[in-house]
């Protein structure tokens, strides 16, 4: 089926497949992509990567209402950052959209920055929110761990954006034109060449506990704890509560502080506990991606600027090593009795 | 002999309050002047250290595009081990886009034969994670980001990385060496300074190159303007003395029968 070419305002949104599934993140991106075409699904298509995705880029046009570009190569499944730049490069010189959507995602960040810089496109990364001001589009992103937010606005014709996952709300339709019920489906095939990188294959994750996925409440340490030794007081805390665990930020890790299993965030876990105690977290966006479900969040931490207070219930300025031993001696204490 | 550049920035030490600049652009200069190397950097050097341990003859370069100050931070490299430290003196405090600085380092590494270049995954102050791939894709080296291993056979012109996906998974690739590694913090411990390397790095010049020696790069994009959050939760501070906010505290985990 042949289609119009070249419409320079046109969105295209990369999808990313997990074993022959579309991930939900990238429903989010196109829920990004609509707001930045203002709520019009006429300009917005999807391409998806892959090796025999025939079928399901033909289920996902009729049950999304998009367009779907098919992009077929035996050499796109696994994924593969090179053979995936080569093909995406090609489509896109050829297609000349204005915008480029990509999950923030370990694979997007892993391809989109180099895919801009080699077809003269611009690259906004972990983008959280759109604006227009006065005519000029612009990207907000985090930086300094959330505590300054900075906004962007492309120079170029084309410009390659990664979204955020877990701020774009992702629907289960969107609207189309009375005439346009179903998406239509191009298949494009890329030849195979030969590649400078060879995929080897996944390696899974050892088994995690369960324990953060099922627990009611999480008290989390970030590097703001301070000492290892610091830990003994998380872990009290933690043991107030029926049905808690300890998390952790991703620099309690790295420091082996804590297993790489009681991570949480956009590399580690993504929980949604009633009650999350972040003690010593900075509130770093690729942190609050993994609790920003939780119901109610309680935050320690000495530094009144760390951006976790933005998205805190409670917020406790105070040092936490004298704060905590506080909290565990008044709450062992019976709340009858007279203090 | 491998020759490995390893592209470190310095950052505002993370501890420092981050006041906007009048300009609206970037951030305000730091009056006392604490700066330091980016943490995920750290990782970057020191692996190109233990690669150098591990294959003697390596020769590891440490580059940084910065403003004079970055100097302090490139001597930095210098004290954990680095062979050589090179700085690409900007001539303000401006912020640059990440294909700015990318083009900048492209520009010097070009003609330099480096077999290896590894990165942190991402910059502390502007969280883009943009520079290393970017790097790689001008100089037309093959790249991974997020890498938590690599390992280097000898007489074998790949390297072998696992990078790091959502979840604790991974994936593995072989890339034909040149290649450009963006690694992952946790992929190693920094080590600290060696006594010898510090005395060394007092007296060693470094390389310094006026960033306009090089047409600048067209830029691709501008920062509009730097905004503070608006809080996406009302948040209550608690008052007092630690006795009373922990007191108050007990009292709301008790009223939602937490405790």
């Amino acid at each position: 089926m042949a289609m119009m070419r070249c419409r320079d305002n046109e969105i295209m949104v990369v999808a990313e497949l997990l074993e022959g599934r579309i991930l939900p993140v990238t429903h989010e991106v196109i829920a990004f992509a609509l707001a930045l075409r203002g709520g019009d699904s006429q300009f917005i298509r999807m391409i998806v990567p892959g090796r025999d995705i025939q079928e399901m880029a033909n289920e996902l046009a009729d049950a999304i209402g998009i367009d779907v570009i098919a992009l077929e190569g035996d050499h796109l499944d696994p994924y593969n950052a090179e053979a995936w730049k080569m093909a995406l490069s090609a489509l896109l010189a050829e297609w000349n959209p204005r915008y480029v959507c990509i999950p923030h995602t370990s694979l997007g960040c892993d391809f989109a920055p180099g895919l801009a810089a080699g077809i003269e496109a611009s690259c906004i990364t972990a983008i959280e929110g759109v604006c227009n001001r006065e005519g000029l589009i612009t990207f907000t992103r985090s930086i300094f761990n959330g505590k300054v937010m900075m906004q962007v606005a492309s120079d170029a014709d084309m410009t390659v954006l990664t979204v955020l996952p877990g701020v774009f709300k992702a629907e289960e339709k969107f609207p189309t034109f009375p005439d346009h019920k179903k998406g239509r489906v191009e298949v494009v095939r890329v030849p195979e060449v030969l590649q400078k990188t060879r995929v080897l294959g996944m390696i899974r994750a050892e088994e995690r506990d369960l324990d953060l996925s099922i627990a009611d409440v999480i008290v989390s340490a970030g590097r703001g704890i301070g000492h290892e030794e610091n830990l003994a007081l998380i872990r009290q805390l933690a043991g107030l509560f029926s049905k808690s665990a300890v998390g952790c930020s991703r620099t309690v890790c790295d420091l082996g502080w804590l297993g790489y299993k009681h991570q949480i965030g956009l590399t580690g876990k993504t929980v949604s506990p009633k009650l999350y105690i972040a003690c010593g977290i900075s509130g770093a966006i690729q942190h609050v991606a993994g609790m920003s479900g939780s119901k109610y969040v309680v935050a320690v931490n000495k530094d009144p600027g760390a951006a976790i207070f933005q998205m805190a219930d409670v917020g406790i300025v105070e040092d936490l090593t004298i704060f905590i031993p506080l909290v565990i001696d008044l709450s062992q204490t019976d709340p009858h009795s007279p203090a | 002999m491998m020759k490995i550049l390893v592209c470190i920035k310095q950052v505002l030490d993370s501890d420092r309050p981050v006041r906007i600049h009048s300009s609206g652009k970037w951030i305000e200069t730091d009056p006392h002047g604490l700066y330091r190397m980016n943490r995920f950097d750290e990782f970057a050097l020191e692996e190109a250290l233990r690669i150098r341990e591990a294959f003697p003859g390596t020769w590891v370069d440490a580059l940084s595009v910065g403003p004079e100050r970055a100097a302090q931070t490139v001597r930095r490299a210098l004290e954990l081990g680095a062979d050589e430290g090179i700085h690409i003196l900007l001539d303000d405090e401006r912020y640059r886009m990440p294909w700015e600085t990318a083009s900048r380092i492209a520009a010097y590494a070009g003609n330099k034969g480096y077999d290896l270049i590894l990165a942190g995954v991402m910059a502390e102050d502007d969280m883009q994670g943009q520079v290393g791939p970017m790097v790689a894709e001008i100089m037309g080296y093959s790249s991974a980001t997020a890498v938590m291993s690599e390992k280097l056979i000898p007489d074998d012109n790949r390297i072998y990385v696992e990078r790091e996906l959502e979840g604790g998974h991974r994936e593995a690739f072989a890339l034909t060496l040149p290649a450009l590694l963006s690694v992952q913090s946790g992929i190693n411990r920094p080590r600290y300074p060696a006594l010898s390397h510090v005395l060394r790095a007092r007296s060693q010049k470094l390389i310094t190159i006026a960033a306009k020696t090089w047409n600048p790069p067209a830029p691709r994009d501008h920062v509009v303007c730097l905004v503070e959050p608006a809080p996406v939760k009302s948040s209550v501070f608690l008052s007092g003395s630690p006795l009373e906010k922990a007191e108050k505290l007990v009292k709301i985990l008790r009223e939602n029968a937490w405790l």
